[in-house]
């Protein structure tokens, strides 16, 4: 196992440039193929903005401590926030075939990242969300 | 993200570049809310130069075309790249947008309706 690469991010959507150059150099660090990369930007997003977006009750600066780590053909990433209690387990799936107009603006971000990862797991405790999710890099 | 307009009869082209995420996406719902504002009911958007879409960029595509909807109007989509498209399809976008290959395509999607 090569060493984990963490990050540290505040609780602004500027953030978000910062993340995706963060993770694409993981990927590239640790070789990693194309489309695994590119689910990692996309999940990590979606989890990121949720957090900054819909979070925080106030206005304070927060931060967002995210790990990267690959093991024995699986990346593992773990984000911890202070933010308030939200386990994306239990979000309800939308509805992805119902007509334009009654189709629901929100749920898709956690339903892409669950999509394109192969395993999420959440806990809360001394009140903050751990998140871990997986991702096997294809072999 | 940049946005290049442009008319051809009356569909409004729309070429985006750049990434279309929760820090970006609000510059093309100002320009589509924009547009349907000023009466413009054909939008073609060009993924030509859009390396990555996120969620935050899928809303504001189904808010304008929520808004368009009762009005006849609509939004085409074409160019897309392989993993923008993959995008559409996971979040189930492919049936509720017209994508096309090329810019023709897309045009020519306006006047079947």
């Amino acid at each position: 196992m090569t060493a984990p690469r963490t990050l540290t991010l505040h609780n602004r959507l500027s953030e978000l440039e910062r993340l995706a150059h963060e993770v694409t150099a993981f990927g590239q660090a640790q070789r990693l193929p194309e489309p695994v990369s590119q689910a990692l930007n996309l999940a990590l997003d979606e989890i990121v903005t949720n957090i900054i977006s819909y979070g925080y009750d106030d206005q304070a600066d927060h931060q967002i401590s995210l790990r990267l780590s690959l093991q024995a053909g699986e990346v593992t990433v773990e984000v911890e926030d202070d933010a308030r209690p939200f386990n994306p387990l239990e979000a309800p799936p939308p509805d992805l075939t119902a007509p334009l107009e009654e189709r629901s603006e929100g749920g898709l971000g956690i339903h892409l990242a669950r999509t394109v990862m192969d395993g999420l797991e959440y806990r809360r405790q001394n009140g903050k969300n751990y998140l871990v999710m997986r991702k096997r890099v294809s072999g | 993200m940049d946005i290049a307009e442009q008319k051809k009869g009356s569909v409004v082209v729309l070429a985006l570049k750049g990434r279309l995420d929760a820090a970006t996406s609000g510059k093309l719902e100002e320009t589509l809310l924009g547009l349907i504002e000023r009466g413009e009911r054909k939008l073609a958007l060009s993924f030509n130069h859009v390396d990555y879409i996120s969620s935050a960029g899928l809303r504001v595509l189904l808010v304008a075309a929520k808004r368009l909807k009762p009005l006849n109007g609509k939004i085409a989509l074409y160019s897309l790249n392989p993993q923008v498209r993959e995008v559409f399809e996971i979040a189930g976008f492919t049936t509720i947008f017209p994508i096309s290959a090329a810019e023709e395509d897309a045009l020519r999607s306006f006047q079947k309706s």
